[in-house]
């Protein structure tokens, strides 16, 4: 396959879950992909797996400004221009209204929000004219118990791609979401859990879940694909993958 | 190439425009397709431009409730199964309200969306599990733009149509989900009345307010089209819009 040859991508929190789907999905399309992960064994790990020379991690925190200016220097050292940015890293913690904790709530929006607005405005500038920017959020009407930071931060990274869409239509760079439901991936996304409540919280996924299964991260990484390459008359959409389930159905009787 | 080599699908409103653009997408895939059209001219052009290819061209008035059960029994014939149902016939008139008559009101709402409706209900059973139905939407049920008020709210019934039928067909393993066009380049440009001189003017008009400044193809609404089709497997009930930015409440930035 060589649908992607040429492209350049970068993906941050590429090294597990749907980043490393949209990652694998890149590398095996043709392009070059830079990804980025927090946590030295998940890269190690992703580094391991994907043993490409189109492949390049760089351990970067969303959080770290420092670290936002490094990637966007490393974009530039190793892949020069880039056509498809994914901003995808993100972190969930279930903590209810009583137990929130100033650290998790700034966390959640250090991490998801501030994190990606200024991993665009730094890596802006290499964009191509005609790139895309795909952003992963949530299906926010999927209301969720525990989740008021997290739902907020992806909710604020919406709002933002709304405005950037507009900002960078000039340079003909569409800005797209693509916004998950209840995925299958080794964190189910929230971190913190134990494995029982893992399992408990599959089982709800797949349950509630109008489809009755959990999503792939190939079928993210599909939909993340499409808003880059080839949605190229839309703009300032989200795209859910989701099952049905913040799609306002109810299952049948 | 045959990404598609095996399946089958019918296109309804398939013999010109996006239908066409659609239909060829997937014949250049290796499926087999039922395409259905009601102007004589485009029936013959569709079947002269396929002519060799997997392609039945069947015309068929989704207007007419007989014609619409006599292609259930066509599709049965041709292709047994099927993989895909694209729900894409529709008119569109340029009416202000006050002269909208009740001829005018009930054409738009019988082709758009009662005989959408009607082919649906005659084609799921023959929908196999896994396979998926797409309707043609448009920007217009979210958006006012004068003149076409009719026009909008009978595709706003086709939006909600796709929720309900999303819901209703989930247990037989059927997804269904709505393809939203802002302008797209198409011969007609979605109003077959027009004269080629108004088209110019209306394109013209459109380019402007249009934050990417110039019409879709019909390339891109068969990708958008063939992903949610076959490859958007976790996804139903919702709709994709491929409009340009121009009902994203975009206000393009200051030159």
């Amino acid at each position: 396959m060589s649908k992607f040859a040429g492209k350049k991508a970068v993906v941050t929190g590429g090294t597990h879950g749907m980043g490393l789907a949209i990652v694998k999905a890149l590398l095996d399309g043709g392009a070059e992909v830079l990804y980025t992960g927090r946590n030295e064994k998940k890269i190690e790990e992703a580094r391991t797996e994907l043993k490409s020379d189109k492949a390049h991690v760089v351990r970067s925190d969303a959080a770290s400004m420092a670290d936002i200016r490094g990637l966007a220097d490393t974009a530039q050292e190793k892949l020069g221009r880039v056509d498809y940015l994914f901003v995808n890293h993100g972190i969930a913690e279930v903590q209810t209204l009583e137990e929130t904790t100033e650290e998790s709530w700034d966390r959640h929006f250090a991490i998801n929000t501030k994190g990606a607005f200024f991993t665009v405005q730094s890596l802006s500038p290499l964009l191509n004219d005609n790139g895309a920017i795909v952003f992963t959020t949530v299906a926010n009407d999927l209301i969720f118990p525990g989740l008021s930071a997290y739902s907020g931060s992806k909710e604020a990274v919406r709002a933002i791609s709304h405005v950037l869409a507009a900002e960078l239509l000039p340079r003909k760079i569409r800005v797209n979401s693509v916004a998950p439901g209840y995925i299958k991936t080794p964190t189910m996304g929230v971190a913190g859990m134990t494995e029982e409540e893992r399992r408990d919280f599959e089982k709800q996924g797949a349950d509630t879940s109008p489809l009755k299964r959990m999503g792939t991260v190939e079928e993210v990484a599909a939909a993340a694909l499409f808003l880059a390459a080839d949605a190229t008359f839309t703009t300032n959409v989200e795209f859910p993958v989701d099952g049905g389930f913040a799609q306002g159905l109810t299952g049948a009787h | 190439m045959s990404k598609y080599a095996g399946k089958k699908a019918v296109i309804q409103g398939g013999t010109h425009g996006m239908g066409l653009g659609v239909a060829k997408a997937l014949l250049a895939e290796g499926a087999e397709v039922v395409l259905t059209g009601r102007n004589e001219a485009n029936i013959e052009a569709a079947r002269a431009e396929l002519a060799g290819e997997a392609a039945h061209v069947v015309r068929s008035d989704a207007a007419n409730l007989d014609d619409v059960r006599a292609l259930g029994g066509v599709v049965e014939e041709k292709l047994g199964r099927i993989d895909f149902l694209f729900i894409n016939v529709g008119i569109a008139e340029l009416v202000p309200f006050d002269q909208v008559t009740e001829e005018g009101y009930d054409r738009i709402f019988d082709i758009n969306t009662k005989g959408a409706f009607f082919t649906v209900q005659r084609l799921a059973p023959l929908i196999n599990k896994g396979g998926a139905v797409l309707f043609t939407t448009s920007i217009a049920d979210n958006m006012g733009y004068p003149g076409i008020t009719v026009y909008g709210g009978a595709k706003a019934a086709l939006r909600t149509f796709a929720k309900g039928f999303a819901a209703e067909l989930m247990p037989h393993g059927i997804r269904v989900n709505a393809l939203s066009p802002g302008p797209i380049k198409t011969p007609s440009m979605g109003y077959p009345a027009m004269s080629d001189a108004d088209k110019d003017v209306h394109e013209k008009e459109m380019n402007e307010i249009s934050p990417m400044k110039r019409h879709g193809t019909i390339e891109e609404i068969a990708a958008a089209a063939l992903f949610l089709a076959f490859e958007a497997t976790f996804t139903t009930g919702t709709e994709v819009v491929v409009d340009g930015g121009l009902a994203q409440g975009i206000i393009p930035a200051a030159a």
